[in-house]
C-alpha cells in the first residue's frame, strides 16, 4: 500500500468495530486527574483493520498510530521489561503530573506522543527523526539505550517511566497516551496524559497536512472507533536515528 | 557605570542626531526640535500592560527569551525590537551561498514571531540606554523597560588587522566580509561564489572565541564542493589563527584529505600580519605571500558595541568588550534588572544558535521567576546545549555533528563541555543521514523561533 493512501485511511479511521464497554477492565494507568485530557476511546489496529493484541507486539519495535487527532502521530513500544510505576513528572510550564505504568499482562506496553517536546519534530511519511532506541543500539544522546531519541537536536526520554527527560534540550516528557488493555488483551486509546504541544503543532506544519491530510481542518479530525497501527520503518520511508 | 538621561544625551544620541541634522538643515531649529520630539517621546508601541521585559535584539537569543517569556507568564509586557526588518540566519547560510538551499530556508518573518507569540516586534535601533531612568533610546523613540535584555550579537574585532585603518577595516568589509553576521555579508558571499571563474579562495579562521566554531572550515567544504560540482580550477586555502581545527577536526581532516585533496589546503598556526584588498594579496608572520582571487576574511569577534553604549561591556578572557555578567543569572553586575545573553556572554560557550536557543529558553523561565520576586544564583543556572551539524559534502548531503553540554569547575572557575560526543563519520550511513539531520534541525529552530 502506498504510505498516502495509507494515511488517508488512517485519516479517515472510520472503521466500524463493534465495541463493547463492559470488555473493557483494569484500572487508567496514568489518570490522577492532573494534567489529563480525555478524547474518545478508540482500538488499537492493524493496517487490515484487525485488533492487535497487546502480547503481540513486537519487542523494542516503534509502532506509529495518530491520536487522538488525524495528524497526531504517537508511537506505541512494547518494552523488553516492566515500566516504573507512579513517576512523578513536570511540565516545562512546572505542572506536576503523574505516569502510572506501562499496560498488558507485564506492564511493557507504553505508548507516548511523538511530537518532540523540544521543537515539534515528528514522523512523517518522508522521514522519521524520532524513536524508541532498542537496548542494543548506541546512540549519541545519552550513554544507554532503550529510550526514547528524537536525533533532531538529540533530546532523550525515559521509555519506562512517562517519557521523563533524560538528556537534550526538551523541556518536558512527551505527553503520554493513555491506554487501556482489555481482558482479549485488545489496546484501546482513551487520553492524553502531560503537556501536550497540539496546538503549536498545528500551526507549524500546514503545509505538510495539506500534503498528507488534505489539509489542516482535516488534520484536526479526531480519531474515532479505532486507530491505525503499522511500524515505524512502515510509516515513514526513512527513519534516521544518532 | 550608568549615565544620568541627561549626560547621555549630551555625549552621544543627541548630538549625533544633532550633528547630523544640523548638515542637512542649517540654522533650522525646527528640524532640531522636531528631530528631539520624536527621539524624546516614546516609541509607538502600546503602553506596557504589565511589567515590562525589553530585549533588544531579535536574533536566536531575542527570539527564544520573548517568546519564552511570553509563554511563562502571559501578563508581562514583552518588546522584541531589532534594527532589522527580516530575520536572516547565519546558520545553515553556508548552503545558501554555495547554491544547494534557496534563501527562503534561512530567511524569516519578524512579525509572524510578533504574532504566534503574543509579543510586541519594534523595528527600531538602540542608540542609548539610560539605566538609571530605565529608558532604551531609540531612533522610533523611547522605551521604558523593567527588565532589559541585551542580545545583540558580535560585532568584528578587526584591529589586529588594520591597527585602527578606517580605510583597510571598510575596504575589507566592503570587499571581502567575513560573511559570520547574516544579511548582505551572506548575499556576497554567495555571488562571489556563484561568480568564482577559478583561482584561490581564502577563507581566515580568526583565533578567540569566534562565532561558529565550524563554519568556516564547513564553508571551506562547501565551497570545494562547489567547484568539484562546477568543474572550476579552484583551491580554498585557509588561513587558521588556530593550531589546529578547532571542532570536528577528525570529520574535517578526513574529509580534506579524502574529498578535496586538490581543492583545499589547510594552513594551521597562521598568523596574518598584512592584507592588501586592493592587490589582493595577504602577507603571514613567517612571510608567506597568499595572492587570492577571492576571499572571506573573517576577523576576530567581539561583543556587540551596544553593550559599552550601555555601560555593561567588559573584556573576557576570549574577546574585547563582551558582556559584564554573572555567569550564572545573567544578570549584568551590579544592575539586576539588565540581563546580557546569546553571543555576547563571556562564559566559553559556543557561540551559535543553539546554544543561544536552549540558554535563552533557561533565562526566559529566570526572568518570569525574577520579576515574581526570585532571587537568581547558581541554583538556578542550567546548561545550555550545543547540538549543531556541519556539511561537509552536497551530493548526497552529508554531515558531522557535536552534541554536548555545559559544567562549572569550581576549582578553575570556569565552565568547560560536559557529556560531549561527536559524529565525525561523515562517509557512513550516519553521515547521509545527518545531512537530513542538519536540515531538521535547521527547521527546528526556525519553528521554536517563529512559530
Amino acid at each position: 500500500m502506498e504510505r498516502r493512501n495509507f494515511l488517508k485511511i488512517m485519516a479517515a479511521g472510520a472503521t466500524v468495530v463493534a465495541v463493547n464497554p463492559s470488555l473493557i477492565r483494569g484500572t487508567l494507568y496514568a489518570d490522577d486527574g492532573r494534567m489529563y485530557a480525555a478524547y474518545e476511546k478508540v482500538q488499537i489496529v492493524d493496517a487490515a483493520g484487525v485488533p492487535i493484541k497487546a502480547s503481540s507486539l513486537e519487542k523494542e519495535v516503534t509502532y506509529i498510530f495518530n491520536y487522538p487527532y488525524a495528524a497526531t502521530p504517537c508511537m506505541l513500544i512494547n518494552l523488553p521489561e516492566s515500566t516504573s510505576q507512579e513517576v512523578e513528572l513536570k511540565s516545562e510550564m512546572g505542572e506536576t503530573y503523574v505516569w502510572k505504568n506501562g499496560v498488558g499482562k507485564d506492564r511493557t506496553v507504553v505508548a507516548y506522543v511523538a511530537i518532540c517536546a523540544h521543537q515539534l519534530t515528528h514522523p512523517t511519511p518522508n522521514d522519521s527523526f524520532i524513536k524508541y532506541v532498542p537496548k542494543s543500539t548506541p546512540t549519541m544522546a545519552y550513554s544507554k539505550s532503550g529510550i526514547i531519541v528524537c536525533s533532531s537536536h538529540l533530546s532523550a526520554y525515559d521509555a519506562a517511566a512517562g517519557a521523563k527527560n533524560l538528556a537534550g534540550a526538551a523541556q518536558q516528557p512527551l505527553a503520554a497516551v493513555v491506554l487501556k488493555v482489555a481482558d482479549d488483551d485488545t489496546i484501546w486509546a482513551v487520553g492524553i496524559l502531560g503537556a501536550d504541544k497540539f496546538q503549536d503543532y498545528f500551526k507549524a506544519f500546514k503545509p505538510e497536512f495539506k500534503e498528507f491530510y488534505g489539509g489542516t481542518a482535516q488534520a484536526k479530525q479526531l480519531v474515532s472507533i479505532s486507530a491505525k497501527t503499522v511500524k515505524l520503518t512502515e510509516f515513514s520511508k526513512e527513519v534516521i536515528q544518532y | 557605570m550608568a549615565l544620568s538621561r541627561r549626560d547621555a544625551m549630551k555625549y552621544t544620541g543627541l548630538a549625533a542626531v544633532t550633528a547630523a541634522s544640523s548638515g542637512y538643515a542649517k540654522g533650522n531649529e525646527g528640524a532640531k526640535a522636531a528631530a528631539k520630539g520624536v527621539l524624546l517621546s516614546p516609541a509607538p508601541i502600546p503602553a506596557a500592560k504589565g511589567p515590562r521585559v525589553v530585549i533588544v535584539g531579535a536574533g536566536p537569543s531575542g527570539l527564544t527569551i520573548a517568546k519564552y517569556v511570553k509563554k511563562g507568564n502571559p501578563n508581562i509586557d514583552v518588546v522584541l525590537m531589532d534594527k532589522r526588518s527580516v530575520f536572516m540566519s547565519g546558520f545553515i547560510s553556508n548552503l545558501v551561498a554555495t547554491g544547494v538551499l534557496p534563501l527562503e530556508f534561512i530567511t524569516h518573518d519578524f512579525l509572524e514571531g510578533a504574532r504566534n507569540g503574543n509579543y510586541t516586534f519594534l523595528q527600531a535601533t538602540a542608540h542609548e540606554i539610560d539605566r538609571t531612568a530605565k529608558i532604551v533610546y531609540t531612533n522610533e523613540g523611547t522605551v521604558k523597560y523593567d527588565v532589559l535584555v541585551l542580545a545583540p550579537g558580535i560585532d568584528y574585532d578587526y584591529s589586529k588587522w588594520t591597527n585602527g585603518d578606517a580605510e583597510l577595516e571598510t575596504a575589507l568589509k566592503t570587499k571581502f566580509p567575513g560573511a559570520f553576521i547574516a544579511g548582505s555579508e551572506t548575499l556576497t558571499l554567495k555571488s562571489k561564489i556563484e561568480n568564482f571563474e577559478g583561482g584561490v579562495f581564502v577563507q581566515t579562521v580568526p583565533g578567540g572565541n569566534y562565532r561558529c566554531l565550524p563554519g568556516p572550515y564547513e564553508r571551506s567544504c562547501l565551497i570545494a564542493d562547489y567547484m568539484k560540482r562546477n568543474k572550476i580550477k579552484g583551491k580554498v586555502v585557509i588561513l587558521d589563527e588556530n593550531p589546529n581545527i578547532t571542532i570536528k577536526a577528525d570529520g574535517f581532516h578526513s574529509a580534506f584529505d579524502r574529498l578535496y585533496k586538490d581543492y583545499i589546503t589547510y594552513m594551521p598556526s597562521t598568523t596574518i600580519t598584512s592584507i592588501d584588498p586592493h592587490k589582493q594579496k595577504i602577507v603571514t608572520e613567517l612571510g608567506e605571500e597568499i595572492q587570492f582571487n577571492d576571499a572571506a576574511l573573517y576577523s576576530r569577534v567581539r561583543g556587540n558595541k551596544l553593550l559599552e553604549i550601555a555601560g555593561v561591556a567588559k573584556d573576557s578572557v576570549f574577546n574585547k568588550g563582551e558582556a559584564n555578567i554573572d555567569p550564572f543569572t545573567y544578570q549584568v553586575i551590579g544592575d539586576l534588572n539588565v540581563f546580557c545573553t546569546g553571543d555576547v556572554r563571556p562564559m566559553g560557550f559556543s557561540k551559535s544558535a543553539n546554544t543561544a536557543n536552549t540558554e535563552g529558553r533557561i533565562v526566559a523561565g529566570n526572568i518570569v521567576k525574577y520579576l515574581a520576586g526570585t532571587e537568581l544564583s547558581q541554583k538556578t543556572w542550567a546548561s545550555p546545549h550545543t547540538t549543531c551539524y556541519s556539511a561537509v559534502e552536497t551530493n548526497p548531503l552529508r554531515a558531522i555533528s557535536v552534541n554536548a553540554g555545559y559544567a562549572y569547575d569550581a576549582t578553575k572557575k570556569s565552565f568547560g563541555f560536559a557529556d560531549a560526543s561527536t559524529m565525525e563519520k561523515w562517509d557512513t550511513k550516519e553521515g547521509e543521514d545527518a545531512g537530513k539531520g542538519l536540515l531538521e534541525w535547521g527547521k527546528g529552530l526556525y519553528r521554536d523561533f517563529f512559530n
